[in-house]
């Protein structure tokens, strides 16, 4: 038998083998890239470069958010030989038993994952990652520890950056930074565990344009995560990129100023230039320093104190308490009377008593005595007028009618909703409509009568402090008003453009002669309920009010604007249960104004007797 | 030095030529796996480049020997060859193990490895063996005597252990089946024992390569399907068992190929067909149920290695590490490579291809290199191949026809189990690729085995018998 014809059987299936082997190698080199993304995921990493944050300039750029180098102490444990754990304990000045508990708490705190195939839960801890053992240290304590680190291997330094603050004030409008949760890196890839994130103020709404721009290089590794030379040369890095400097409305010295005077009240101050919207300070009392919640650790070590404290720091009165306005509100309603045509500048109506209660004055006889006394009767009569217009023979309808078209009127002045000011967690006060009050007394069941309180600022109507502000600054620029805002420009982009839009109010720019005569006179005219914020040199424009509070004393309001002709500055400082509003609402706006406008204070005495004031309600926290 | 001469004109020159060129692809691989910027020097013998120089210059001194000594010492000193071999390979059971085989004699680095040398030595005195049997092979002491010189170096090997060159040992099949070395002796004395068989051939018995590969592909199949559920369609959407449908698609097959050739084959065809496709179904059958059910019978780790090899079950960080870091590293080639010493995910400093510079050369060259490189390297190793099976026919003595089929499988072997263990074909086990592995002892063992190749070709006209 020949078994010749047998070695093309095996040539043949060489060639196959062969013929077999170069289409695999085609698809998996070629054609498919499923091994090449696996190769990319196993050999190169994406190591991202996080810029500094932004910094944060105010109007005169006083560099008042900036950062600061820290250091943190990195491990990893594949690395570490030998540890003398004691050795190590000694050098960081914590106890043994502390080293090793926060050795297992790092590998708690990275949590486990579902393996689907195995059904087992494993650690995401992995022995040749690098973890931060101690956050966030300053240069002066790294350098105690650093040059021992040579007897410690697996752990080592990394430097950090971490938010400054020059100017210990606004720390309710800047906000603090702190890491990112889970959801937040989920919704937005941007963040890796571990990254901060702005959480309050300026630096959460700004998150975006502060963050500025990552750097990311790719770099092969090796299989114990070991960088070892950049990936194709660097040829797809990327620099990161700072963000641009932010540019504040803010006058830090007014703010700081502000902060001084509200010492030891609750309360608030909100100053804004009329003619750009923009917030020149914005007090909310009492506050802290904002270089307390800087960093994982000292937000471990504040933030509960903080939060705890029974004055409520953290709390943002000037965007989220609702206060009733009080009198101030007549300013309002006296100009949509006139708008309505329902009074004239030169309505008058007598202070009766039987009405509601008053303080002894003449009955006001034109717009300007009334704003001047604060006639409580007069401004019943003036709403009346305003909700009752005779429209409808039904008077609950009638009332109805008038009240949704006041609504509106209030809706135009900011009030009852959102301003949209430029840090998150604002709240809308409260401007009733017909609905509020169907759904209190019933459809058709309520009238004037009923809801009358809303004339004079009480009641139901409930408004923020930004709110009274930005009333001030409608006045002051008599009609219209620019959102109010904080950022005065991104880099050299200006603000962002919902600030750039003018919004006018229902009323005409004519009606608000009267009003303002009637404010320069509360301040500058004998029998004004403001002369303490008198000023020889400056007219100031203002309006107290004295709001009911039903837990306690009463609360000191005062809005104001000034100069007279060409306004730079509206204010409103809310004292709480300060009483009177001429008696202390109204010299620290005057104050305000005066630093604002002249730099210095003349009347030293007035200045005192706000920084000695020690209002009964605050309380005192034992350290 | 007329010597010489015959030698220049009586070498086969493309042989040679792609055996010096692997060698050089191979050096260049390991230098740039293995590259460390300290000592760039080729030469630089504290590197494992250094090294592979070293032994690369052995291992041409030893084919210098072999070029210059007669080629009818081999036939001649086959046996004592062999047994030397064979006690190497039971003084090196002795040894200290060395990642848990006891595969080493020697220290350190400088070991070798017997295995490594039992292949020429079994293919040397394989091939006298062979050579010298009588017109009448088929009986059944020349088959046992022929697998008892294959079967003793393996239970030794075996012993150490080192899968991957035991199965190499297997290369040796095709050569007994291109000399058409039979085991139907053997099987007919099996089978005739039943009362009432009377075969005069098997078949089974001397085609036992196509079968083979058969008998692979039905295995592979039945266990692809072992975790599936087939449903179908026709009858109410019956489900039936993955290991059933094979079973049930043989038994399709076979019986319109039975109701075909009744149709159209003659009587006498029908007859015999109908025999051989009885036969063929019951065999594939019982194949196909006994594989699924020993299968179904392994220990757990077993099941995970058959299933993680057959891409039923995916654990690239763990089980399937190897596999899955050497697939990345070739996949990620491209169709031009990375560039030369640019191997990222398979370079020994990264570290994630384990064995990148020995069992895994494979993985840089053909991250390197591409598909542009790797086609290269396929066709250079085809070239070979046939080369020498080219050489093999044309010899005019048996002894050197069979050490060339020798030479050839076991390079065959290698090159298939090795490439295909990079790309998911083969299971990983152990084998270098000759002449690109780092190691001393496959070098020289397949630079040896090449030289007397060359060399007995060169003097296949001396042989007048």
């Amino acid at each position: 038998m020949n078994f010749d014809a047998r070695r093309y059987v095996i040539v043949a299936f060489i060639g196959l083998v062969g013929i077999i082997y170069t289409l695999r190698l085609f698809y998996m080199q070629v054609v498919d890239d499923t091994w090449t993304l696996r190769a990319q995921e196993i050999a190169e990493k994406r190591k991202e470069i996080i810029p500094p944050r932004g910094v944060i300039f105010d109007r005169n750029m006083r560099k008042i958010v900036s950062n600061r180098t820290y250091y943190n102490l990195m491990v990893c444990e594949a690395k570490i030989k030998n540890l003398d754990t004691v050795a190590f304990a000694k050098l960081i000045g914590w106890t043994v038993e502390e080293v090793r508990q926060r050795f297992k708490d790092i590998v708690k705190g990275e949590g486990t994952y579902y393996n689907k195939h195995s059904g087992k839960r494993t650690s995401n801890y992995q022995k040749i990652r690098k973890y931060p053992f101690i956050k966030e240290l300053t240069l002066e304590e790294i350098s105690k520890i650093a040059p021992h680190l040579d007897n410690f291997p697996g752990f080592f330094e990394e430097v950090t950056s971490m938010r400054n603050y020059p100017f210990s004030n606004g720390a309710n409008i800047l906000g603090y930074l702190s890491e990112v949760t889970r959801e937040e890196i989920e919704q937005d890839r941007f963040y890796k565990p571990g990254n901060n994130i702005g959480r309050s103020g300026i630096e959460r709404f700004y998150e975006k344009e502060l963050r500025g721009i990552k750097g990311i290089r790719y770099v092969v590794t090796s299989a114990l995560n070991n960088a070892i030379e950049s990936y194709a040369d660097g040829k797809y890095d990327t620099l990161s990129r700072q963000a641009d400097p932010m540019k504040m409305g803010m006058d830090m010295i007014i703010q700081a100023y502000g902060e001084k005077l509200m010492k030891n009240k609750k309360g608030c101050i909100v100053a804004i230039e009329p003619s750009s919207g923009e917030i020149l300070s914005m007090v909310s009392a009492p506050s802290f320093d904002p270089n307390l919640l800087v960093g994982k650790r000292n937000i471990g070590l504040n933030y509960p104190k903080l939060a705890l404290d029974p004055n409520m720091p953290l709390f943002p009165r000037p965007l989220q308490a609702e206060y009733p306005p009080g009198s101030i509100f007549k300013l309002v309603q006296s100009l949509i009377g006139m708008q309505e045509g329902v009074i004239d500048e030169n309505s008058g109506f007598p202070c009766d008593k039987g009405l509601v209660g008053c303080h002894g004055h003449a009955s006001a006889r034109n717009i300007p005595e009334a704003v001047q006394y604060s006639c409580n009767p007069y401004f019943y009569a003036v709403v009346r007028r305003i909700i009752h217009q005779n429209k409808k023979s039904n008077m609950f309808a009638d009332a109805e009618l008038g009240l949704n078209k006041w609504h509106r009127y209030m809706e135009s002045f900011g009030l009852g909703k959102e301003l949209g000011v430029d840090v998150s967690g604002q709240r809308p006060g409260l401007i009733p409509d017909s609905k509020y009050y169907d759904k209190w007394y019933g459809h058709h069941q309520w009238a004037f009568s009923t809801i009358r309180s809303i004339s004079i600022g009480q009641g139901e109507v409930k408004l923020t402090p930004i709110q009274m502000a930005n009333i001030a600054a409608i006045i002051a620029n008599k009609g219209w008003y620019y959102t109010p805002h904080f950022v005065k420009s991104i880099g050299n982009k200006g603000p962002l453009t919902e600030y750039k839009k003018k919004r006018y109010t229902m009323v005409n720019s004519k009606h608000f002669d009267p009003v303002i005569e009637g404010m320069r006179r509360v301040v500058n005219e004998n029998g004004g309920t403001a002369r303490m914020a008198r000023l020889d040199d400056l007219i100031i424009c203002g309006k107290t009010g004295t709001v009911q509070n039903p837990h306690g004393e009463d609360h000191s309001v005062f809005i104001a604007f000034a100069p007279m002709d060409k306004p730079k500055i509206a204010i409103a400082v809310f004292v709480e249960n300060a009483g009177f509003g001429g008696t202390w609402a109204a010299p620290i706006a005057s104050l305000m104004i005066e630093k604002y406008l002249k730099r210095k204070i003349k009347d030293k005495a007035k200045e005192q007797r706000i920084f000695d004031a020690r209002l009964s309600n605050y309380k005192t926290v034992s350290e | 030095m007329r010597k010489d001469e015959t030698l220049v004109s009586h070498l086969d020159w493309p042989l040679f030529i792609s055996f010096m060129l692997m060698l050089i692809m191979g050096l260049a691989t390991v230098y740039s796996v293995a590259y460390n910027p300290e000592n760039p020097s080729l030469f630089s013998f504290d590197e494992k480049y250094g090294k592979q120089v070293m032994w690369l210059a052995i291992s041409l001194f030893l084919g210098l020997l072999v070029f210059l000594i007669d080629s009818d010492i081999y036939r001649k000193f086959a046996f004592p060859i062999y047994l030397v071999t064979l006690s190497l390979l039971v003084v090196v059971l002795f040894m200290p193990a060395i990642n848990g085989a006891h595969a080493w004699i020697g220290v350190g680095s400088l070991g070798i490895q017997p295995a490594e040398f039992a292949k020429i030595s079994s293919a040397l005195l394989l091939a006298k063996y062979i050579s010298e049997l009588s017109v009448k092979q088929q009986n059944t002491k020349n088959v046992l005597g022929a697998a008892m010189i294959l079967l003793v170096p393996m239970a030794l090997i075996l012993l150490q252990p080192d899968a991957g060159t035991f199965v190499v040992f297997t290369s040796f099949l095709f050569v007994m089946y291109r000399e058409g070395l039979t085991f139907d002796p053997i099987i007919l004395g099996v089978v005739n024992a039943f009362p009432g068989i009377r075969f005069k051939e098997t078949w089974v018995g001397s085609h036992f390569i196509p079968i083979m590969f058969v008998a692979i592909f039905l295995s592979v199949i039945t266990l692809l399907l072992s975790n599936v559920t087939i449903t179908i369609p026709f009858l109410s959407d019956t489900k039936i068992p993955g290991s059933m449908g094979v079973l049930l698609t043989l038994a399709i097959l076979g019986i319109s190929a039975l109701l075909f050739i009744r149709r159209f084959g003659t009587k006498r065809d029908r007859s015999r067909a109908t025999i051989v496709i009885i036969i063929g179904l019951v065999l594939g059958g019982g194949l196909s149920f006994g594989v699924g059910t020993g299968f179904s019978s392994l220990a757990p780790h077993q099941k995970d290695r058959i299933e993680l090899f057959l891409g039923l079950k995916e654990d690239p960080n763990g089980k399937d590490y190897n596999r899955n870091r050497a697939m990345a590293a070739v996949g990620s080639g491209g169709l031009v490579g990375k560039g030369y010493n640019k191997a990222s995910v398979s370079s020994v400093e990264s570290n994630h291809v384990p064995e990148s510079e020995t069992d895994f050369i494979f993985c840089p060259f053909a991250e390197e290199w591409g598909f542009i490189g790797t086609l290269v390297l396929i066709i250079l190793y085809m070239f070979m191949l046939v080369r020498i099976i080219i050489i093999a026919e044309r010899q005019r003595a048996a002894f050197n026809r069979i050490y060339a089929y020798c030479v050839g499988m076991i390079l065959f072997y290698h090159f298939a189990i090795n490439i295909g263990m990079n790309i998911g074909f083969a299971p990983v086990i152990g084998i270098p690729l000759p002449f690109f592995s780092y190691g001393g002892s496959s070098m020289m063992s397949f630079s040896m085995m090449m030289f007397i190749l060359l060399k007995l070709d060169s003097q296949r006209k001396d042989v007048l018998r």
